[in-house]
């Protein structure tokens, strides 16, 4: 098993510790920091990803694979900055106003650092000003709405108003999910895209993104 | 028939003279925005609980026959719990709260949702031994022995009483957090954390069964648990069955022994991957099935588990947001799951802000006119 191999491997199991060694050993290596990302750490979590989908895993599995994640990009940071390399894109995300549910919201999260996207995490109780402000001044591609409550999923469609107010709509994609959100009430109140799990959504994130670019 | 027969008989694939209106309360904020709307008065928004005074009126007002929630149990919790506190103050007033399960919660002015949770105790073996080992022990003080003594001369005989079985897991997912647990079963190791399990679960029963060595009598026993979301269960089912499966089947023993024989859960979220747990161990009858938030279904556990599988709830309640026709749809649901027997209809968890007065009034009137 190469090195890379290995990342994944530990990655997918949550090895934080192994991982975190692995990948500082693949950079002393002299692996390019993108490698390591994009071959050793991004595939693991897309492995994850997907068993999360098919219900393979559950959440626990997932939080500590992405703790992993989270623990072997912080030794991998300052050499990819270094590397010039730039994240696949940028994304705001938060629980809608009212809302203080965030479970879904870090699971959301951690998929889309897994894919190799940076996360601007607004936290609960977001309101759509903060969500269209951050998005503006953060050059965010995408805002990721988040709710829980059928009370609060109505913050959503104000979400789309406010960016619509801002003009930022050709420029920034809507992105919603949570327990009572779905299609319809995705195509209702006009927001870009619903997925049912967090896994779908770092999916269809990324291809917004690289449709972006 | 009265309220206590009619649902006994349903639940017991018995004949009936129609199908009872049953609900399982209310969110504070819809009574208060009841008052608002000049639709009860305001006394009936305060003090409004499963069970009170008020919320009988409230039924009588409505339609409603009764709210089918109506259990008493023990102090299962920790004991003593930890002490409630303010570890600090944000500066947008949010409060960081130490609770009494000792976990660290997010608690923001003027917003009613749930607390979002941000630190937690019980991280290894030395904090379980340490802190909470002590406070999951059986202690007399639990239970009120003497309540329970006279019991069934002051239980209400008109509606079912159920005895509340407490949790096997959701006690244990709020003290750890799901996130605290997730780690503790991959930090630690699945030992500690059934040792957690196995000390929680041996206190509960002993509580249980002290309550029902007095002599009371139950309708029902009843377990919460809030273990599963949207995409299904919080941990794998595989692991869920390995460690709480004896657990059920020990309380469902005990049940047995003193006659009670319908044992149902709550479990927020989509069930279907942890019936097999429940229903092989002795959990027969799922209440309050949230069909309308979270898409869960009695439908493919009846047909996978037959009359084993009895059901309370199912209506999809956001249906009493909206107009007379998506309740007469739900009426005809619920019309076409009680012809199955074993299922009483009731709205899939309590009604909510935005809930229409009329229509709430208009499906209880409604579902009392349905022969089976």
């Amino acid at each position: 098993m190469s090195i890379l191999e290995e990342i994944s491997d530990n990655l997918q199991h949550g090895k934080a510790k192994a991982v975190k060694e692995l990948v500082q050993q693949a950079v002393d290596e002299g692996i390019p920091p993108e490698t390591v990302l994009k071959e050793g750490m991004l595939p693991g979590m897309n492995i994850i990803g997907e068993k999360f989908k098919n219900n393979e895993v559950y959440v626990p599995e997932v939080l500590v694979a992405a703790r992993a994640m989270n623990m072997g990009a912080q030794v991998l940071k300052p050499y990819l900055e270094k590397a010039g390399v730039k994240a696949v894109g940028k994304v705001c995300l938060g629980t809608v106003q009212g809302d203080l549910h965030d479970i879904g919201k870090n699971l959301v999260k951690m998929m889309l650092e897994g894919k190799g996207l940076e996360v601007i995490d607004l936290g609960v109780d977001v309101s759509p000003d903060t969500f269209v402000n951050t998005a503006v001044e953060q050059n965010c591609q995408i805002i990721c709405c988040s709710a829980l409550l059928t009370t609060t999923m109505g913050v959503m469609g104000e979400v789309v108003k406010k960016a619509e107010e801002a003009g930022i709509r050709d420029k920034v994609k809507i992105m919603i999910g949570g327990a009572p959100v779905s299609q319809a009430f995705c195509d209702q109140i006009g927001a870009d895209c619903y997925t049912p799990d967090a896994a779908s959504c770092a999916d269809a994130a990324v291809q917004f993104c690289l449709a972006m670019q | 028939m009265t309220n206590r027969e009619r649902a006994l008989a349903l639940l017991h694939f018995k004949p009936v003279d129609r199908l009872p209106a049953v609900h399982f309360g209310y969110w504070p904020e819809l009574l208060t925005e009841w008052v608002q709307l000049g639709k009860i008065p305001a006394e009936l928004a305060v003090g409004n609980y499963d069970g009170s005074e008020k919320e009988r009126e409230l039924d009588k007002l409505i339609g409603w026959d009764f709210n089918y929630y109506r259990t008493y149990g023990s102090n299962n919790h920790l004991l003593p719990g930890f002490e409630r506190k303010v570890i600090e103050v944000l500066p947008d007033g949010t409060q960081r709260i130490q609770n009494g399960d000792g976990v660290i919660e997010k608690i923001k002015p003027g917003i009613t949702s749930i607390p979002s949770e941000d630190d937690y105790l019980l991280k290894d073996r030395e904090s379980f031994e340490k802190y909470y080992r002590p406070k999951m022990q059986y202690a007399p003080q639990r239970v009120d022995i003497e309540f329970y003594k006279k019991f069934n001369d002051n239980r209400p005989y008109d509606i079912p009483v159920g005895l509340h079985l407490g949790s096997v897991l959701g006690n244990i997912r709020n003290i750890c957090t799901v996130a605290g647990m997730s780690y503790l079963i991959y930090d630690e190791d699945e030992e500690l954390f059934a040792d957690i399990v196995d000390t929680y679960a041996e206190m509960q029963y002993k509580c249980a069964e002290a309550i029902l060595q007095t002599g009371a009598k139950f309708d029902f026993a009843h377990y919460w648990e809030d273990i599963c979301f949207k995409n299904g269960p919080l941990i794998s089912p595989s692991l869920f069955d390995e460690i709480c499966a004896k657990h059920y089947k020990k309380r469902t023993e005990l049940c047995h022994k003193y006659g009670i024989d319908i044992i149902s859960l709550d479990c927020d979220g989509v069930t279907d991957r942890l019936l097999d747990t429940w229903v092989q161990n002795g959990v027969n009858t799922m209440f309050p099935i949230e069909v309308g938030v979270w898409g869960d279904q009695f439908e493919s556990a009846r047909k996978k588990y037959g009359k084993e599988v009895l059901g309370v709830g199912g209506m999809d309640k956001t249906a009493l947001r909206v107009d007379k026709a998506a309740v007469d749809k739900e009426i005809e649901r619920m019309k076409r799951l009680a012809s199955l027997g074993g299922f009483i209809p009731c709205p899939d968890h309590r009604l909510m802000p935005g809930t229409k007065f009329e229509l709430v009034q208009y499906y209880a009137e409604e579902i009392k006119k349905i022969t089976i």
